[in-house]
Order: C-alpha cells, then sequence, then structure tokens
C-alpha cells in the first residue's frame, strides 16, 4: 500500500537541545498510527516538522508524494491539523468557525455548505451549529477542533493529543470518531502520552523519547520484542497439578503453574492458544468455571524500552 | 490576496462583535474631541478673541495720533474692535461696565517728548476678567513705544556722530522718526506654527491619537491568534505566510479608515470642524492610517504577547501623540519642540490638516503625505520583515 506521509530522518533543535533526533516513520492508507511518549519527548516538534509549521534541521516530510516545506503551500491541501490546544474562534459559531477554515482550502460554495453539515453531523454539533462558541462545554469545543481538520477531507489528518483535558464522555465520542475515520481511508497521525488510547486506536505505533524513536510496530510486535507474554488465568475445579501439566504441553505455553482455584499460564499469543487450552483442560475431567487473559500492554513496552513509566 | 482578504474578513468580524475597536476607534475619541471642544473650544478659536479695546489719546499729536491710526487698521482687520474716549474716566466707566477690555492711555506730552528725545509713559488699564485682551493691548503699546525709542536712537546717534541738525530741522527729523508706523503687520505664520481652529484642532487631535490604538487591533491579531492556537492551524492551511500578514494588515488599514471617516463625517456635523478639501483630507488619512499600521506592525512583531504588545504600543501611541502635538499645539513657541514633533506621524498629519482646513487647495497636504509615506516605507519594510521572521519561528 502506498504511504501517504513519510517522514525521513527529521532532526530539530533548539539552541542546545536536540528535540527530535532522526525521526522516520510512514503511513498508509486507512492507518492509524500512534506517536506515544511522555511529555517532552518530541511529538509535537515531529508532527510541527510533518505539517508543515517547522523547518526540519535535517530530514524530509512527504504527503501523498509531495515534499512538505514550511516556505511552500504545495501538498498542504492534503494534510489536517488538530492542534493540542483548542485551536477555534470563540466569537465565532459553530458554523462559521468551519466555513472560514474551509474557504482557506478554497472549498467552493455549495461543496463548503455541504460539507459543513457532514461534519456538524459527525461531530455531533448540529443542534448547536449558530451558537457562539464560547457557549461550549470543553468536550463540544473539541469535537469542533477536530470537526475543522476533517472538513476538507484531507488525506492525512494529524491529532496531537486531542483528547487531553477532555472529560470521559467527550473523550470516547473522540475515540469513537477517530475510529471511523480509518474507514474512510484517512491516514491518522495520533499522538498521545495515554498508552490506552494508543492501544485502542492505533495499527501501528512508535514509542518515542529524548527525540527518538525506540520502537515501532502493531502492539503485538512491540510486546514480542521485549519478550514480555500473555497471562492466562484458568479458574477450574479439580486436580490442579494436572492440569498445569497438561497446559504446559501445549508448544505455545511457556510455562503453566497451579495457583489459587485455578492455573496460571504464560503464553506468546493467548488468543491463539486458548481454544486448544480449553479442550485439554477438559479432558482432565477439570471444570472450568472462569478463563481470564491479560496482555501486556505498551506500558510495559515502554518502560522496559526507556527504564521509565510513561506518565513521568 | 484571496485569503488575506477572507482573514481581515474574519477578523473584522470578530472585533465588530467584541465592539473593542468600534469603542478604541469611534466612541473614546468623538467623545473626548466633543468634551475638549466644549471645555476648551473657545480658548484659541478666531471667533473667541473678541477684544474690545480702547484709547485716550490726550496728547493729539502726530505722534500720538499715529497709534490710532495703526489701531484702526487692526480693526479694519477684523482682529480687535477700537473705541475712542476723549478722557480717562470714561474709559475707566467703560472698562467697569465690560464694555471693553482694555484701554491705552496717552497723556499729553508724549509727541513732545517722542520729539526732543525725553522719557515718555504709555499707560494700559485693562479688566482683570479680561486677562487675554490686556495682554494683547499692552503688547501693541509695548511695541509703540518701542518704535518711538528706536526713532529717539537714531536721532541722538546722528548728533553723537557730530553731525547736529539745526535745531528747526532736529524737531522734523525728531517728528518724521516718530511717526514712522509701528510693526503692527500680521503675516501669514509659517505652517510649523500654524493652528487649527479648535473645533478642527480636538478633532483630528483625538482622531489620529486614537488611530494608533485602532489599528493595533490589526497587526496585534497575530499574537492573539498565536495565543489562540489557531495561527498553527492558519499557517498549516494551503495559505502563504505573507497572505497572515497582508490579512492582519488589511484589517488595520481598513479599521482605521473607517475610525477615521467616521470621526471627520460626525465631528464635520456636530463640531463644526472644518477639515478641508475632501480630496487631501483623503490622501492625509490613507497616508495616515499607513504610516500608524507600520508603526504598530514593528510593536507587534517585536512583543511576544498580545497583551505585551497592547501595553507597548499603548506607550508608544501616548508619547507620539503628546509631542506630535494632538492635545495641544506644540509647536508653539518652542523651536526645539517643533522639530522634535516632526518624528512623529502625528506632527505631519496636523501639520498637513493645518495647511489645507483654512480653505486651501488639497495640494497643501503633499509634503505631509510624503512624510507620512516614508514613515510607512521605513516602519512597514521592518514590520514585513520581523512579522513573516516570527511566523517561521
Amino acid at each position: 500500500m502506498t504511504a501517504v506521509l513519510a517522514a525521513q530522518g527529521l532532526i530539530k533543535s533548539f539552541g542546545d537541545l536536540i528535540a527530535v533526533n532522526g525521526v522516520s516513520f510512514e503511513i498508509a492508507e486507512g492507518e492509524t498510527f500512534g506517536l506515544l511518549g511522555p511529555n517532552g519527548a518530541g511529538k509535537t516538534t515531529s508532527i510541527s516538522m510533518v505539517a508543515g509549521l517547522l523547518e526540519p534541521d535535517n530530514g524530509t516530510v512527504h504527503v501523498a508524494g509531495t515534499q512538505i516545506r514550511t516556505n511552500s503551500t504545495n501538498g498542504r491541501s492534503d494534510i489536517g491539523l488538530v492542534p493540542q490546544e483548542i485551536a477555534i474562534y470563540p466569537d465565532l459559531t459553530a458554523t462559521e468557525n468551519l466555513r472560514f477554515f474551509g474557504r482557506l482550502y478554497d472549498m467552493p460554495g455549495e461543496t463548503l455548505d455541504k460539507r459543513v453539515e457532514e461534519v456538524l453531523e459527525v461531530i455531533g454539533l448540529s443542534e448547536r451549529q449558530d451558537d457562539l462558541v464560547s457557549e461550549f462545554s470543553g468536550g463540544m469545543q473539541r469535537r469542533l477542533n477536530i470537526g475543522i481538520g476533517l472538513l476538507h477531507r484531507p488525506r492525512l489528518l494529524i491529532l496531537d493529543e486531542p483528547t487531553v483535558g477532555v472529560d470521559p464522555q467527550s473523550r470516547n465520542a473522540i475515540l469513537e470518531s477517530v475510529e471511523d475515520l480509518s474507514g474512510e481511508g484517512i491516514a491518522v497521525l495520533y499522538t498521545t502520552h495515554y498508552m490506552e488510547e494508543a492501544e485502542r486506536l492505533c495499527d501501528r505505533v512508535a514509542i518515542i523519547d529524548e527525540g527518538v524513536i525506540k520502537a515501532e510496530g502493531t502492539r503485538r510486535e512491540l510486546v514480542s520484542l521485549v519478550g514480555e507474554k500473555d497471562r492466562i488465568r484458568v479458574t477450574v475445579t479439580g486436580d490442579l497439578v494436572e492440569v498445569a501439566r497438561v497446559a504446559s504441553e501445549l508448544p505455545a505455553v511457556h510455562e503453566a503453574s497451579p495457583a489459587d482455584s485455578g492455573v496460571d499460564v504464560l503464553a506468546n499469543d493467548a488468543s491463539s492458544v486458548l481454544p486448544e487450552l480449553l479442550s485439554r483442560v477438559a479432558a482432565t475431567g477439570a471444570n472450568v468455571t472462569g478463563v481470564a487473559v491479560s496482555e501486556p500492554n505498551l506500558e510495559a513496552v515502554f518502560l522496559h524500552l526507556t527504564g521509565k513509566a510513561l506518565r513521568d | 490576496m484571496g485569503a488575506a482578504t477572507r482573514i481581515a474578513g474574519k477578523d473584522l468580524k470578530l472585533r465588530v462583535r467584541d465592539r473593542s475597536a468600534f469603542i478604541m476607534g469611534i466612541v473614546t475619541p468623538l467623545a473626548l474631541a466633543y468634551i475638549f471642544h466644549l471645555v476648551f473650544g473657545g480658548t484659541f478659536s478666531e471667533e473667541a478673541l473678541d477684544l474690545q479695546v480702547g484709547l485716550v489719546d490726550l496728547d493729539d499729536t502726530q505722534v500720538s495720533q499715529s497709534l490710532g491710526e495703526a489701531l484702526s487698521g487692526l480693526e479694519a482687520e477684523g482682529v480687535l474692535v477700537l473705541t475712542d474716549f476723549d478722557d480717562t474716566a470714561s474709559a475707566e466707566a467703560s472698562v467697569e461696565d465690560g464694555e471693553i477690555g482694555a484701554y491705552i492711555l496717552l497723556n499729553q506730552g508724549l509727541g513732545a517728548a517722542a520729539i526732543q528725545g525725553q522719557p515718555f509713559t504709555i499707560e494700559v488699564v485693562g479688566d482683570v476678567d479680561s486677562q487675554t485682551t490686556t495682554q494683547v493691548t499692552s503688547s501693541i503699546a509695548s511695541e509703540f513705544g518701542s518704535a518711538i525709542e528706536r526713532s529717539q536712537l537714531s536721532v541722538t546717534t546722528a548728533i553723537a556722530l557730530g553731525q547736529p541738525p539745526p535745531p528747526d530741522e532736529l524737531a522734523i527729523w525728531g517728528e518724521e522718526a516718530a511717526l514712522r508706523p509701528p510693526a503692527f503687520t500680521f503675516v501669514d505664520v509659517s505652517a510649523d506654527t500654524r493652528q487649527l481652529d479648535a473645533n478642527t484642532f480636538f478633532a483630528a487631535g483625538m482622531a489620529v491619537f486614537f488611530l494608533f490604538f485602532t489599528v493595533q487591533f490589526g497587526v496585534v491579531g497575530i499574537l492573539e491568534e498565536k495565543q489562540g492556537g489557531t495561527l498553527a492551524r492558519l499557517l498549516a492551511a494551503p495559505i502563504s505566510h505573507t497572505s497572515v500578514v497582508a490579512g492582519k494588515a488589511i484589517l488595520s488599514f481598513a479599521l482605521g479608515l473607517i475610525s477615521m471617516t467616521v470621526l471627520i463625517v460626525a465631528t464635520h456635523y456636530l463640531m463644526d470642524a472644518e477639515w478641508g478639501p475632501p480630496l487631501g483630507v483623503a490622501l492625509l488619512v490613507v497616508a495616515g492610517v499607513l504610516a500608524a499600521t507600520s508603526i504598530m506592525g514593528v510593536i507587534a512583531a517585536t512583543a511576544t504577547s498580545a497583551d505585551g504588545a497592547a501595553n507597548l504600543g499603548a506607550i508608544i501611541a501616548v508619547i507620539l501623540g503628546m509631542l506630535g502635538g494632538t492635545f495641544f499645539p506644540i509647536g508653539q513657541g518652542n523651536d526645539f519642540l517643533a522639530r522634535l514633533s516632526y518624528l512623529t506621524p502625528h506632527a505631519w498629519f496636523m501639520r498637513g490638516l493645518a495647511n489645507i482646513s483654512g480653505g486651501a487647495e488639497w495640494t497643501g497636504v503633499l509634503p505631509a503625505v510624503g512624510a507620512l509615506l516614508l514613515f510607512t516605507l521605513v516602519f512597514g519594510t521592518v514590520a514585513w520583515v520581523l512579522l513573516q521572521r516570527k511566523l517561521t519561528r
């Protein structure tokens, strides 16, 4: 699949501080790519270069095959930017905000009118479209902030920590909106320091710290990279030692041991091993009363790669 | 240019909604101009200079009569109203009744003393409530006395050089010298010290003073966009950085133009301000707005926040306004200040207006317009470069 975004060897320094040091990644059409890292890791600097707001000291950014430069407008129509701050005009209505930015992207009248209606529908603000934004809740403003980025149907949407400071309900609505974007074929670059958002939304994740991408891949690839295993707790009544022995005979199982009222199993991929495991346990005559799977998360990966917690 | 006008249009809508530009650009200057007009309007307007002067000529010689002729000449020019009195008592009564503000008393023997080179006295009696008339009358009397003294000096010098005229000629010399007309001539003063009438002065002064606050709403908008996060969105859009800067400059220019136009029309009808030929005023206003926008653009480019720019802009606007003579005619009687004031666009604006407000040709504004465009070129270039640089950081 053709890469919508190709960032190659991005370097950016501010004085003596090297904010971004050799960052490279690609995003394909319909793919959601996450930049996961703590505050100050270099996420915003990276996306500023991708969006053409900052000129890299070294490296290139291509969006849909066009190089993005700060001093050129080429390729910018393919980019939708949702800044971390709520970047809208409080004294304009939702419709006026959308129409203003739509005109900057040279959207013709009828197309713009139609698209404004669609976006208002998507972000759930149709009922409030003629209200001043200053009267909106923080969550509604966040949704409009995203809507403006989507308005001109960009091929690449950049979302810079879009859920910071948002209440849980609005946050969920935002995440659902982003999930829908991949279905529309939009490439999404999503920065966050919330591990659970990256896990939920992103097809691939790059873990960034101190301006360097430490690792990149799917969640499964990242987890494998650091040797973390899925943990399966099988709650059974019966001979726990026999159940553990049978489980440990499975090739994908790394370790199985009796525990309180059940057996703990460590496996490479819980979802693939679970059917066979349950079948064998049942064959021992034990009665399975519950199964719980806990997969290693990106928090653990981050800790492993950087030696510090994600929220440090 | 399309993106720039769209940005300017959006900003204009925001400024209309928050009413700040309306209050700063129209309401405040209009209110202040009107208050100044009510309080000080009569202080230095020609209409208010009602000089009622009396003359008591007890000497009745050719020397004393020359003062009467000079005063009559001033009356003919509309500078004062002269009343002749036969005696001191009637003049005194007229002052007490408020019919005249002051009178000049020429005692008997003045002419003879003047011819013979003897000391002489000219008295001025004024009403304590007519300070201006008394002051002007004293100045006239003083100038008349000086003219007689100069004539006496020339006669004395001739004698000292050893060429004493015959006694009969001496009297004629003295009389002729004393009869030379005193230097009471009104000349068209240079533009440096020319003064607008009070109504026009306060209207123009307040308009150009607040113009600098008004145009600030445009160019400082760049800093507000930065603080509000919307600047990133503008810069990420497929528009050039130039469009963003130009959009703000267009708004500044539009706000300045609207403000000045409304103030000119309003003060003309409300305060009888005489702005002068429309073409000249239009040129002056356009050049003035451009200069103000350029200077405030430099401030916006050097400040780090919108509040900082507003504060710095206010300080600069007040200093330039005061120095430029928008509150009082600073060039009157002080050459250094007069020269210094031309470092401000305000002074050039007021000078340009003074040149045409009295009914002169519109071309009278051209020197001032040239100076204002020079301000625009210098400060506008600096602002343009700095603002562009600010956007790429």
